[in-house]
């Protein structure tokens, strides 16, 4: 095993499963655990799929639905990886609801931009703003697959579980996506 | 802008940027990459892409642990992974439904031989009057359950031809014998040791109804 476990955010030395089997217990303190751990990284996932607004709202969704049907969870897959699962359906979900609503109602464009200036100070120095945007420029898919890799550090089966692909394709999407990032920052 | 061909180590490098490697690992590729001009390219874009998605909006975590459903424990589980109270909830359910469906089906059998039964036997006697097409010669009618009632014809029965041999004698009782006493059994046993007794005479009717005595039963 050449890849040692990820983990940005605080550990208390317990194993998601075991915080996990706590939470189930009745301990609260085993959930405010796992928030802490994962929250980050879902926010993080979030922006990368284009989520500029309510980016909070939907990391708490994400947890609220994950915890709801944490009976259902098998640990077939890392929790992490399960949670990003559940995060992108969501947020292709709002994605579906605001493209209908934006049908019945004229779109306001002030409060996105506005989301988006904040976010854009968050990235204070040039050369990340040129990387963001090297990585704007790609597929939905591609950019998934490619932050997945490289931010989470997940390996192509667990990306293939998030996406709902295969590890090939998977694979195919982030060497074609690592690709078009450098020549666009390069050439 | 070429890849390097060592397909191996490039899909190390995002590993590489996360310092997710172990030691002999991380210190093989740092060594192909100090010699590869591509992988170290690559190298340094992936720690930009991760330096530039570094920075994460501020969460609430308390406010999202607020919102989460509160846990509710799963009962106790056997070794063999079945929930153990289930099993034993399962299991009582189970032994309750057939104790009651005993219960009942008992109930209901008794509840018919204490009640349909004099009601029926009632019923025969009330045929038996409105059939009868002769007087009767002699009748005990005490007005208690345990009253006797004698026939001096053959009665039509259901599922009986008329002309078909009947009884010699046929005795109704509208109730038990519960409530008669001891000395009022003894005379009505007496009586039909008598009938037996007695030889059935020969008559110009095709199948006479003998004669049934009279036997006080003490009723006013």
């Amino acid at each position: 095993m050449t890849r040692m476990a990820q983990d940005h955010e605080p550990n208390d030395g317990s194993t998601d499963l075991e915080l996990i089997a706590r939470w189930k217990a009745g301990d609260e303190r085993a959930a405010t655990s796992l928030v802490a751990r994962h929250a980050p990284a879902l926010a993080r996932f979030a922006i990368s799929l284009g989520q500029r607004t309510d980016v909070d709202e939907v990391v708490q969704d994400t947890f609220v639905r994950a915890f709801g049907s944490l009976h259902s969870f098998r640990a077939d897959s890392s929790l992490r990886t399960w949670l990003f699962t559940i995060e992108r359906r969501l947020i292709l979900d709002r994605r579906r609801s605001e493209r209908r609503r934006r049908d019945d109602t004229s779109v306001d464009d002030t409060d996105a931009a506005t989301e988006f200036d904040a976010l854009d100070e968050i990235v204070a120095q040039e050369s990340e703003s040129r990387v963001r945007k090297a990585v704007d420029q790609l597929s939905r898919l591609q950019k998934e697959v490619f932050l997945l890799r490289v931010n989470e550090g997940l390996s192509y089966k667990e990306i293939a579980a998030v996406v709902g692909s295969t590890e090939g394709a998977a694979r195919v999407h982030y060497h074609n996506a690592m690709r078009a990032v450098k020549e666009s920052l390069y050439v | 802008m070429f890849d390097c061909a060592d397909v191996e180590i490039r899909e190390l490098l995002p590993d590489l940027a996360a310092g997710s490697l172990d030691d002999s690992t991380r210190a093989r590729v740092e060594h192909h990459v100090a010699s590869c001009a591509e992988c170290a390219s690559e190298l340094e874009t992936l720690r930009l892409v991760r330096s530039a998605y570094a920075a994460t909006p501020r969460v609430d975590v308390q406010r999202i642990v607020a919102a989460l459903p509160k846990a509710t424990p799963l009962p106790d589980r056997v070794p063999g992974g079945q929930p153990l109270k289930r099993w034993i909830d399962w299991r009582v359910a189970a032994a309750l439904t057939m104790i009651s469906v005993g219960v009942l089906s008992l109930a209901v059998a008794l509840h018919r031989s204490t009640e349909t039964r004099p009601r029926d036997l009632a019923a025969a006697v009330a045929s038996v009057d409105t059939q009868r097409a002769q007087p009767v010669t002699r009748a005990v009618t005490g007005g208690s359950p345990s009253s006797i009632h004698d026939t001096t014809r053959p009665v039509a029965r259901s599922g009986r031809p008329a002309s078909a041999p009947q009884p010699k004698a046929q005795l109704a009782f509208a109730g038990g014998t519960d409530d008669m006493d001891d000395a009022s059994i003894k005379v009505l046993l007496g009586a039909l040791d008598e009938m037996d007794r007695a030889p059935v005479a020969p008559s110009a009717e095709p199948d006479p109804t003998p004669v049934l005595p009279v036997i006080k039963t003490g009723q006013p």
